[in-house]
């Protein structure tokens, strides 16, 4: 296929309906089955994982003195961190009217909510007692007490519940119209909970106003927002003393790193979607193409990350710091920081070649290694900081638990389970955002979609006339 | 069909056809427009004359408030109503409120915009909407725009409406009526339902006492309770006699708790104070003075204290020349082993605490007769 095809989708709104809203309407094939099974059962083993580590507690683990913070932090920030892409791509992409964003954007606004979804639930048993995880939150108790707003923990509970309620809000307003042409094709009790899921939309004219402002308005917000969130997540170690996490680094390093492991598992999934449910037309290579040029941009912001952690160490003339940074390449765990090297900055670099950037086997190893390089990152940053910090006395080796690995793989079957519902339920794709961008789709004497139009010619309105409506200035632009 | 008519409405192919038509028949008096599109199509608002999203001011009003509020609770949590010491920075360090602050600004904004544009502009949800049950809508939000002219009263003229839309270009019309009204409810419905309801309140509650009451006793949550201790009046098989506590062990003193042999103030007038009489131990002579001698004896000292009318008790006045005399070793026999009403303080006050309270009552019973030679 040309990589210059952006869409090569059907060119009408009713085939546009016909293709993407068919398969949520049509039973899954065994495939779908196969791999839901497989994805179920991971899930089901994480959450007896999880089960046995709150009725036991958290002893379960491999946590303990000196590394404190494990599995469970790890997983934490890796999966926010996979969420970042699906809201840089609904929209800061969006902002940059990035048009290529329509195709791949719903698909990629799920990911992050399931994304964000699993990585609450490990702050939650990291609690150890979550049954009291209320306490997190300002209530007024009988106890008088409130919480410490100076920590980061408490920044973090706001960020990411604010992250996960936001994506949440701006994922369902796109939906609402698709799930409206959903109930207009349905009958029975689908069409009854379609009418209820999409609060009785009809698309009038005076809605869409107000309805496209809010999804604006959502935009921005989510812009500023996806910035902050693993921001904030790296001020959880930033903000403390501990050789190699006290950087002022962190913050953009954090974000660039959810971004590079959020647009690799959005194109993992996407050659999925692709592949199994007859997307290749709406979902070309062109999208993929693009996604994983994002990808080796942000690899190599990665490697400038590493090395300038190398530099603040040097430059910072601090033994302690200098210690870490050494831990990190030849030390006990020296071989993670090598693999995170490796997966993120090294094999990215293959992307170079259009050839290599537009292979379904190249993109999908590669993806796979940015996953496994991401997660072996917060590994170094983590587990390697924490094991030696400031007194040689209470060093200590850290060693993960099998309930630590079943979490973990657990993590990834929780999120395939849901991506591969929403993939047979809801519509894939953001059907009514491509057929405002279809060509005709909008009035000949307007401006293209999303160009700012010419100084509007005022005409000379004559009695009897009806009055002209002055050209839209730029309400879209 | 006898229901009242909702709107007469046109279908158009096209985005152009709708544009077209809405500028023709806008401002024309044919009553109040309305267009259905299956996505937003630009330069409609303009053509239908509908006013601007006011979104963005009231986003802009809750964001702010957001802001607003963010700070004033973190400082009046942190700074005011328990404040937190973290690192001997100040209470109210707003920088340290600057991230809550900015998120809760998003969440608040994100509603209003979510809530405002949904709800409020656009008044949904309306699940019972005449235009969903119009034949129509399926086309409408797949690939065909219509525009509808509502009916004003009882003088709508339908035929005329569908003339003019058929004029203006529509493909075909449909005459929408308000779906027709659900019969009244039954009896029987109605008490099921509050049936229901009530139903739904005892499980509500039911399952509130389950969560307060049972939920925390079950494993795991009870877990914090069955930590191996001692209640109170139960016997330990640990220690021997069944005492909670270790015995002291044989031919030991332990810190602080020397035998006192005394049993007569004249025999304990041996004693002299061990302490020195500094500024600090009178510090602690006047705080343990007031906490457990002022309520009888007064803050002075001289018998007039709160409880002494509630007692029946007189204490003596402690300043009179014959307590002055009183030896140091004497007030310490009082204190340990008490004198007429009053009881023994000896396990209320450690030893240097009674030593300290006697420092002071020096100083009280010399400030009841200063000279002018004790100022300074």
């Amino acid at each position: 296929m040309a990589a210059e095809t952006l869409f090569a989708g059907p060119s009408t709104a009713a085939g546009l309906d016909d293709q993407v809203l068919a398969v949520p309407e049509s039973r899954p094939p065994l495939p779908w089955w196969l791999a839901f099974a497989c994805a179920a059962s991971l899930a089901g083993l994480g959450l007896a994982c999880m089960a046995y580590t709150v009725y036991t507690g958290i002893g379960a683990w491999g946590n303990n003195r000196p590394v404190v913070w494990a599995f469970d932090i790890i997983n934490f920030v890796f999966w926010i961190g996979i969420g970042h892409a699906g809201t840089l791509i609904s929209a800061i992409l969006l902002m940059f009217r990035a048009r290529w964003r329509n195709a791949i954007s719903r698909f990629a606004e799920a990911m992050t909510i399931f994304a964000v979804m699993v990585a609450g639930m490990f702050p939650l048993i990291h609690l150890g007692r979550p049954w009291v995880n209320f306490w997190l939150f300002p209530y007024p108790n009988q106890r008088g007490l409130w919480p410490n707003f100076r920590s980061p923990l408490m920044w973090d509970v706001f960020a990411v519940s604010t992250y996960f309620s936001v994506s949440l809000l701006f994922w369902y307003l796109g939906l609402i119209p698709d799930i409206a042409s959903m109930r207009d094709r349905a009958r029975g009790w689908r069409r009854n909970l379609y009418t209820v899921l999409s609060l009785g939309w009809r698309g009038a004219a005076s809605h869409w106003l107000h309805y496209e402002k809010a999804y604006t308005l959502l935009a921005g917000l989510a812009t500023g927002l996806v910035l902050s969130v693993h921001s904030v997540v790296s001020f959880d170690f930033a903000v403390s003393l501990v050789p190699g996490w006290h950087m002022t680094i962190f913050p953009p390093y954090f974000v660039v790193g959810a971004i590079f492991s959020g647009f690799a598992m959005v194109v993992l999934g996407l050659v999925v979607v692709r592949s199994t449910m007859g997307m290749g037309n709406i979902v070309t290579d062109r999208h993929l193409d693009l996604a994983n040029k994002v990808v080796l941009g942000t690899s190599c912001l990665m490697g400038y990350s590493y090395l300038l952690e190398g530099f603040t160490a040097w430059y910072s003339m601090n033994p302690y710091i200098h210690h870490t940074f050494g831990n990190y390449v030849h030390g006990t765990y020296g071989w993670a920081g090598w693999v995170a090297v490796i997966c993120n900055v090294l094999v990215p670099q293959l992307y170079w070649s259009n050839r290599a950037r537009n292979s379904l086997p190249v993109m999908v190893g590669v993806s796979l290694s940015a996953l496994a390089g991401m997660w072996f990152e917060r590994f170094v940053i983590i587990v390697i900081s924490l094991h030696q910090d400031y007194l040689p006395s209470s060093w200590g080796l850290y060693k993960p638990t099998p309930v630590d690995f079943g979490i973990l793989l657990g993590s990834f079957g929780m999120f395939f389970s849901m991506v591969l519902l929403f993939a047979r339920v809801l519509p894939v794709v953001a059907t009514t955002e491509l057929k405002a961008s279809l060509p005709g789709s909008q009035p000949r004497r307007g401006p293209p979609y999303g160009l700012r139009p010419p100084p509007p010619a005022r005409p000379e309105s004559e009695p009897g006339q009806p009055r002209r409506a002055v050209r839209p200035e730029d309400r879209h632009g | 069909m006898g229901e009242r008519v909702f709107a007469v409405l046109g279908v158009f192919a096209g985005p152009d056809a709708l544009l077209d038509a809405a500028s023709k028949l806008e401002g024309r008096g044919v009553g109040k427009l309305e267009a259905y599109t299956p996505y937003p199509v630009h330069g409609l608002g303009e053509a239908l004359a509908l006013r601007r999203s006011p979104l963005a001011g009231m986003v802009m009003v809750m964001g702010t408030l957001g802001t607003a509020a963010a700070f004033l609770f973190q400082w009046w949590m942190n700074a005011y109503d328990y404040p937190i010491v973290v690192g001997g920075k100040p209470l109210a360090s707003w920088q340290a409120f600057v991230p809550i602050m900015f998120e809760v600004t998003v969440l608040f904004s994100a509603f209003t915009a979510w809530l405002g544009a949904v709800f409020l502009l656009c008044r949904l949800p309306g699940l019972w909407h005449p235009m969903l049950s119009s034949s129509s809508m399926p086309k409408l939000t797949r690939d065909r725009f219509a525009l509808s002219i509502e009916s004003q009263g009882r003088d709508f003229d339908a035929e005329a409406t569908r003339e003019a839309l058929r004029d203006a270009g529509a493909l075909e019309t449909e005459v929408v009526r308000f779906p027709p009204a659900p019969k009244p409810a039954s009896l029987t419905l109605l008490l099921g339902l509050a049936g229901a309801g009530a139903l739904a309140c005892v499980v509500a509650g039911l399952a509130t006492y389950w969560t307060i009451k049972v939920f925390p006793t079950l494993p795991p949550m009870s877990r914090m309770l069955q930590q191996p201790r001692l209640g109170a009046q139960r016997s330990s098989s640990v220690f021997a006699g069944s005492a909670g506590f270790a015995p002291v062990a044989e031919g030991t003193v332990a810190r602080g708790r020397l035998p006192y042999p005394f049993k007569t103030p004249e025999e304990a007038a041996v004693l002299g104070n061990p302490l020195p009489r500094t500024k600090a131990v009178l510090a602690e002579g006047k705080r343990r003075f007031d906490t457990v001698c002022r309520v009888c004896h007064g803050p002075l000292a001289d018998g007039k204290g709160t409880l002494t009318k509630a007692y029946g008790a007189s204490p003596a006045d402690l300043r009179t020349r014959r307590y002055q005399a009183f030896p140091d070793g004497s007030v310490y026999h009082a204190i340990m082993s008490g004198k007429n009403a009053m009881p023994s303080f000896a396990k209320a006050l450690t030893e240097d605490e009674r030593w300290s309270i006697i420092h002071y009552l020096r100083a009280l019973q010399r400030a009841a007769d200063a000279k002018d030679s004790d100022l300074p």
